[in-house]
């Protein structure tokens, strides 16, 4: 059964300083190019940032999938404390609101708590129950503004 | 990267420029293995993979969802972005860079969607979209939305 006394737990927060080289190297990966004149400019220099209307350098819509992977010590420590078998865990879907923009510089102070937990029944097995963990996590700038919200479900098979 | 896109132009029914990747190699995992520092070895290590009967490794779901956001940003300039959703449906194993005839349509996603909605909302002029990134072969990778607030002419 899904234990619903998870829900509410909080953890420790991370702490992740934006940098452009990081931001750069994710644009890379994400745009499969290995030169930085090869993805949007708009990650990699300020000048075109700022004549498409940024304040400066924006990191790519997923980038901070690497504040709790290298700010954090990464998703284990959650895992271990929500005693999820990490052999039957799937990424079941992520969610993000843009609430401000990040720049390089920025210092995101990240808060992760779990928002749902539930059960759904298998549609080839009756009986046999999947448990969905909704983690969510507020990510907030030095200035104290919070710059996206994300949820990430995980599923034990 | 995008050009500036308005709210006007935009209708209900209207597909999304679509976006193909490039077919995801062994290389492109590792790459964003480090950029992420998800080091899962599920991404990269044949011998881990090994033990739980698997014949190669998988891309990780954030590397297609991230191709995916890279398919959203070339339509729409990042700035109007108000929120990315994805359900992950469906594992993406690499190709074989010594027998691409046959495994490249397997690691090459293409990116589609469809505006679904527009509403004034909050002060916001919001169109939503459905997107999906399938690989060449029909497999479905990612469902989800975006919601994007575009200036009015």
């Amino acid at each position: 059964m899904a234990d619903k006394s998870k829900i509410g737990t909080e953890f420790e927060p991370f702490v992740f300083e934006v940098e452009k080289g990081k931001i750069m190297e994710f644009a890379l990966a994400i745009s499969q190019k290995e030169g930085r004149d090869q993805v949007d400019q708009i990650y990699i220099d300020s000048a075109t940032a700022k004549k498409e209307g940024y304040k400066d350098i924006i990191p790519p819509p997923t980038f901070q999938t690497c504040f709790a992977l290298w700010g954090g010590g990464g998703l284990m420590p959650m895992i271990t404390a929500l005693n999820i078998n990490l052999g039957r865990l799937l990424h079941g879907e992520e969610e993000y609101d843009y609430l401000a923009p990040i720049h390089p510089g920025d210092v995101i102070t990240c808060q992760t708590k779990v928002k749902d937990v539930y059960e759904k029944e298998k549609k080839n097995k009756p009986g046999k129950f999947m448990e969905f963990t909704v983690l969510e996590t507020e990510m907030k700038n030095q200035k104290g503004e919070v710059v996206i919200k994300a949820r990430s479900t995980l599923v034990e098979r | 990267m995008a050009k500036e896109i308005y709210y006007n132009d935009v209708n209900v029914g209207d597909d999304m420029p679509s976006f193909t990747s490039d077919p995801i190699n062994r290389t492109h995992l590792v790459r964003y293995a480090g950029a992420s520092g998800d080091f899962n070895p599920l991404h990269h290590d044949n011998t881990f993979v090994a033990m739980f009967g698997m014949e190669r490794v998988i891309s990780h779901g954030m590397l297609v969802m991230g191709i995916t956001g890279r398919a959203i940003t070339d339509w729409i300039p990042q700035k109007h972005l108000k929120s990315f959703k994805v359900r992950f449906s469906g594992m993406t194993e690499p190709c074989d860079l010594n027998d691409m005839d046959n495994t490249s349509a397997r690691a090459t996603l293409t990116v589609t969607g469809k505006v679904v909605e527009k509403k004034e909302e909050g002060g916001d002029n919001l169109v939503v979209c459905e997107v999906q990134t399938a690989d060449a072969l029909g497999g479905v990778k990612i469902t989800g939305t975006f919601s994007a607030a575009l200036p009015k002419k």
